[in-house]
């Protein structure tokens, strides 16, 4: 934004000049109200630093009694003194491409389809579709992983049944509303003029898509993969109930492992010490790679038209 | 936006074998190559709307198998009266989920008590009250980091701030105020949108005729922007019901007794559901409580996600708004 534009983005038309029957409190209390609808809006930012400031505090005898080598390395056994998560970080990593790798591909394809072949009434069923879908809590998909899909994949791959290949599944399921309803927003953003002009000389639908719609879409379309990728490094109980859970790297798809998430959902209730505080110590390093994400997300959105991608970033 | 236009404009060109033969030199190699082109056009065109068409429908069929697995694996449970408003066993068969439908929809209730008036002052302060600043920027980013931020790190946090720090203990206040921070950007989000869309002519008029910002704000703005803040509203109510990952570590997983006190602690549905499956062996017919258990979670979830958008049609029609 250029400065000297900055005192016409202010919000509404200015103050009015008072009129009518004075009331003698009325300035101070246009100021009373502003100052509490300020302190509403830094609530969240309080929460923010508390939530860093305790996190922070609650790993410190990690970082100072194992150290940072100790933590980022292969081996964890906390009565031994091993605090490594590595096996975690894997864990997530490889469910979270996984994913991607199964649901990105299905919601982009959904999104297209909302956007340029569906019928108005079927754009409205599945739209609203993909809302309740994103409303089904995780618990209920974790349940219905361990109840359904771990014995099927039991039944066709062996072992436990349990690991990365279910949790990706389970996973892709949960962020496919997430990454199909920012996709298909960022395609609606298109001005239509582009895909008309492209239309009207003859192209093709997909031809239109491929040279036109897409590409002009394309930094949402990517920050939607990016906002579903930090769903899915987050998400703990639905994995939690179909991944294992093990301590140890995953020999393939179907070998139970653990994940930053579950390993501290697990553990959280049962340990003291630095065992404790290297858990929290894993929070932190998941909370810096959540907020890397959405510095990501930012970068991409400054690319897209200014004041449209606010909406994005919560979903 | 409709769909785009389902005809495709066919190329002028003959494209019949007569056609093709008939052009000579330069003109036909051109006319053939650009009937091929077409050619190749059209049929990747049907592959591409195959392709969109099927994940559309295979997400749609993901969502069916979902609500019909759970319902028809828990729905004859969970309609008993005696299990829906039961008291739940620890190792006996034959165990309801009472006191946990209560927590469920206390904690829900507790926690809009909290967060809906944070988070519609914030986002009033964000459209009508603030400029476009160092400030707005600051809690812009906040909340945007804040919505990222994966919910067992809201519950572990919500444990040693809330819970040990704050000495609140294992209780229901705990769990709500974790909830705040984790919804206070979602509510802001529809509130702010909502907002946004109330035309300016609606404020410039009441503003000419005298009425000071909070006043336009208030009696102008709040009630034309009500129906979208409620709808999310009543969304984001649903998705607090389902939360499971925040409130292990602050409200609890399992209880005998209704907790009445927000001091005390509860165990709201989801959470008990996660509890069934870590500790569930204890109970005998634990397969069936936590089926009837998810069906219940799943049906009230779904009523919230339906009463969203129908409640705003009626908050509309009884103010006269026509959009």
């Amino acid at each position: 934004m250029k400065p000297h534009l900055k005192r016409e983005e202010k919000a509404g038309p200015p103050a009015p000049v008072a009129a009518g029957p004075a009331d003698p409190l009325r300035g101070q209390k246009e100021t009373v109200v502003r100052w509490v609808l300020r302190l509403c809006a830094l609530v969240s930012v309080l929460g923010l630093f508390l939530m860093v400031i305790f996190l922070f505090r609650e790993s410190l005898p990690a970082w100072r009694e194992a150290g940072a080598a100790n933590i980022f390395s292969s081996e964890w056994s906390p009565d031994k003194g091993k605090y490594g998560i590595l096996i975690f970080l894997v864990g997530t990593m490889a469910v979270s491409t996984g994913s991607l790798i199964i649901g990105a591909p299905l919601a982009l394809g959904t999104a297209v389809y909302l956007h340029a072949y569906a019928k108005p009434s079927w754009k409205r069923f599945i739209g609203r579709g993909l809302e309740v879908l994103a409303g089904v809590p995780s618990i209920i998909l974790g349940w219905l992983g361990f109840t359904t899909l771990v014995p099927l994949v039991r039944r066709f791959a062996g072992g436990t049944g349990m690991g990365i290949l279910p949790a990706s599944i389970v996973l892709a399921v949960m962020i496919l509303p997430t990454i199909a309803t920012i996709a298909r927003d960022s395609l609606e953003a298109v001005p239509k003029a582009f895909a008309e002009a492209s239309l009207s000389m003859g192209a093709t639908r997909w031809q239109t898509l491929r040279r036109v719609t897409i590409p002009a879409a394309w930094p949402g379309i990517l920050a939607a993969v990016i906002l579903g990728l930090g769903r899915a490094l987050g998400e703990t109980m639905a994995v939690a109930m179909v991944i294992g859970p093990a301590t140890a790297f995953p020999k393939n798809l179907i070998t139970p492992t653990h994940t930053l998430t579950t390993k501290i959902m697990l553990e959280m209730g049962e340990s003291t010490g630095v065992h404790r505080s290297s858990l929290f110590a894993m929070a932190l390093i998941l909370l810096a790679l959540s907020m890397f994400l959405i510095w990501l997300v930012r970068r991409l959105s400054a690319k897209t038209i200014k004041g449209t991608s606010g909406g994005a970033f919560y979903c | 936006m409709r769909g785009y236009s389902r005809t495709i404009a066919k190329p002028e060109i003959n494209t019949s074998e007569a056609g093709l033969k008939n052009g000579n030199g330069w003109r036909g190699l051109l006319e053939k190559k650009a009937a091929r082109a077409a050619a190749r056009a059209r049929w990747a065109e049907r592959v591409a709307s195959f392709i969109f068409r099927t994940s559309a429908a295979v997400s749609l069929v993901v969502l069916a198998f979902i609500i019909g697995t759970i319902l028809a694996r828990g729905l004859g449970t969970a309609l008993d009266p005696s299990f829906l408003f039961g008291k739940p066993q620890a190792l006996k068969e034959g165990g309801g989920i009472g006191p946990m439908l209560f927590s469920s929809l206390y904690l829900t209730l507790l926690t809009s008590v909290i967060v809906v008036p944070l988070g519609v002052g914030a986002a009033l302060y964000l459209a009508e009250f603030s400029r476009e600043g160092r400030l707005v920027r600051l809690i812009r980013w906040g909340t945007e980091s804040l919505s990222s931020i994966s919910s067992v790190i809201f519950g572990i946090f919500g444990m040693v701030f809330f819970v040990i720090y704050l000495r609140f203990g294992y209780s229901l206040l705990a769990g709500a105020l974790t909830l705040t921070l984790m919804n206070l950007p979602t509510v802001m989000r529809v509130t702010e949108e909502s907002v946004r869309a109330v035309p300016g002519s609606y404020r410039e008029a009441s503003l000419s005729l005298g009425a000071s910002r909070w006043e336009t704000t208030k009696k102008v703005v709040l009630p034309a922007a009500l129906p979208g803040i409620t709808t999310g509203v009543v969304l984001t109510m649903g998705r607090i019901m389902g939360e499971s990952a925040a409130l292990v570590y602050t409200v609890g997983i399992f209880v005998r007794k209704i907790p009445l006190s927000p001091l005390q602690p509860a165990a709201p549905m989801a959470a008990n559901i996660w509890h069934i499956y870590t500790e569930g062996a204890l109970i005998p017919d634990w397969m069936r409580v936590a089926s009837g258990e998810a069906a219940a979670l799943l049906v009230l979830v779904l009523f919230f996600n339906l009463a969203a958008g129908a409640l705003a049609g009626i908050i509309r029609k009884k103010m006269g708004i026509m959009n």
